[in-house]
């Protein structure tokens, strides 16, 4: 077993250095999209582009016989998943909550305490996703407007602290009756991320979050699992499989560029990280059991 | 020059902004030196030096746009220090439960009631009973909290499980919880004093008359409280 401050540690502290720099230096809005672009294609579609090599390395929860059948369930599930959502938006987005939630959490509990644990792992990134959302509510009401639901909640009364307070108080509750070793170290850093949230917007919140304090970790971790002795050229593998997860987006947006409009191209994009997450969800959590 | 950090350049005479910039680099300073005492300390150590920088790390950023909020000429900066408030205070009281082992839960509790009702009663937002009934509930909680880490013992009163941890616990821990005791005894005080004094329908009016200016007493009680805790810490640990 890998001592996990080898490869949480430094990436956690690296993420928190960029946040301090993107909040002291106030940087604008309109970057947040070449942020979350630069992030995702550097750090994020990396870290699950080697899941076909990942997936035959724990041999306590190996599953596939051979590349074959990795490839043929791997790609079975984003087509499922895609259905899913042309069937029914809502289940698709529902259930890509759930295993978002869970995945996450899964990967925050390292270093404070074991991943058996699979509930507390799904309440502690529903409290990470929630806090994301909390923190910068006022944005995404704006962004989700079209949902009615959504849009018709009156939040005037409140100040953005209230929810930074709310998120806060939630994760309190949380820890203190979560089974987890490290408890106090846990509340602090995740009230440090809430902090980063509250201060920056959604994008950049998302991205500093999924770069620095999950994709990172993890694809450092990999890198020390597969005993790779050079990082770069562990990063070449990523490449092929991030080259075709972009081109994959790509296509799929071409086919249907002439449906897609400024309302539904959020759920074009949902779509297609979920459909790259599901598959990646499982791996992972074989990859990173008794860790 | 222009500077690309400071927004905005305190004026000559500013003491209440010289207050908020002392208050940045003094968290700042106490931030270095309980991170590189980090390394110093015992194991079991390790954890609440840890904190102790979080704690001051935290309050040094804020403490940097309070700055830069007053210099910039909007007054005092409320909202900035409840964003503080809410992520230090849970911080300090969690420094108890690492020097002890105990009492994480009770004490988290309480801090949540705090700040809630706290929050309730300054901004009104509930539109549901008055601040003094909000400010009540808060001041009950920091009073729960004061009786659980044991600062009534410091007048022979009772203590609740914390505080009987503290006075039974191995080496310099008990004359580091004691100084935690009085920090939240009386500099803590503050807090809900403050509260009383400035939120309208309360006692807002007595300030009025005096040549006190509240942000002064919290950036100076703020960096005592903060650093102070800390260096408690710190002396049960070297």
């Amino acid at each position: 077993m890998i001592p996990s401050k080898d490869y949480l540690i430094p990436s956690k502290i690296f993420g928190l250095i960029v946040s301090l720099s993107i909040i002291f230096f106030d940087v604008e809005s309109s970057y947040s999209i070449l942020f979350f672009l630069f992030i995702m294609l550097t750090i994020g579609i990396p870290h699950g582009s080697i899941d076909h090599l990942i997936a035959f390395i724990n041999p306590k929860t190996r599953r596939f016989q051979n590349k074959f059948y990795f490839f043929i369930s791997y790609i079975s599930l984003i087509f499922f998943n895609i259905l899913l959502w042309i069937i029914s938006p809502y289940l698709g987005l529902f259930i890509f909550l759930i295993i978002s939630c869970y995945h996450f959490g899964e990967t925050q509990v390292l270093g404070y305490t074991t991943t058996d644990n699979k509930f507390l792992s799904f309440i502690l990134g529903a409290n990470i996703l929630l806090s994301l959302f909390l923190n910068n509510i006022f944005e995404l009401q704006e962004i989700l407007s079209s949902l009615s639901f959504f849009s018709s909640i009156d939040l005037s009364a409140f100040d953005k602290i209230f929810f930074l307070l709310l998120s806060i108080s939630i994760l309190m509750i949380s820890i203190i009756y979560s089974d987890v070793k490290r408890k106090i170290l846990l509340y602090a850093e995740m009230s440090i991320m809430y902090l980063i949230f509250f201060h920056t917007d959604l994008l950049i919140s998302f991205s500093l979050f999924f770069g620095f304090s999950h994709s990172l970790p993890m694809l450092l971790m990999e890198f020390k699992e597969m005993k790779e002795k050079n990082f770069i050229k562990f990063y070449f593998k990523t490449l092929p499989f991030t080259f075709l997860s972009i081109l994959f987006g790509i296509i799929i947006y071409y086919f249907n560029s002439d449906l897609l409009t400024t309302d539904n191209l959020i759920l074009f994009i949902f779509i297609i990280i979920s459909s790259l997450t599901l598959p990646h969800v499982f791996i992972m959590k074989d990859f990173i059991q008794n860790k | 020059m222009f500077n690309f950090i400071l927004g905005v350049s305190l004026q000559p005479g500013d003491f209440t902004g010289f207050t908020f910039f002392i208050g940045s680099v003094s968290m700042l300073a106490a931030t270095v030196f309980f991170l590189v005492q980090h390394g110093q300390v015992d194991k079991k150590f390790k954890d609440s030096m840890l904190v102790a920088a979080l704690i001051t790390g935290i309050a040094a950023v804020h403490y940097y746009y309070m700055r830069d909020q007053w210099a910039a000429g909007l007054g005092s900066p409320t909202e900035l220090r409840y964003i503080d408030w809410i992520l230090t205070v849970p911080l300090m009281v969690v420094e108890f439960a690492l020097l002890t082992g105990v009492g994480m839960r009770k004490l988290f509790w309480a801090s949540v009631v705090m700040l809630v009702t706290g929050y309730f009663g300054e901004s009104g937002v509930t539109g549901m009973l008055d601040a003094q009934i909000w400010g009540a509930i808060a001041g009950l909680a920091y009073f729960w909290m004061a009786y659980e880490v044991g600062c009534l013992t410091i007048f022979g009163g009772p203590s609740g499980e914390v505080g009987n941890a503290l006075a039974k616990a191995d080496g310099k821990i008990p004359a580091a919880g004691r100084m935690l005791q009085w920090f939240v005894l009386v500099g803590w005080s503050i807090y809900p004093l403050g509260y009383m004094l400035g939120t309208d329908g309360w006692y807002s009016g007595m300030l009025a008359g005096l040549p006190l200016n509240m942000d002064i007493v919290y950036n100076i009680g703020d960096a005592i409280n903060k650093i102070g805790f800390g260096m408690a810490v710190w002396s049960a640990a070297k």
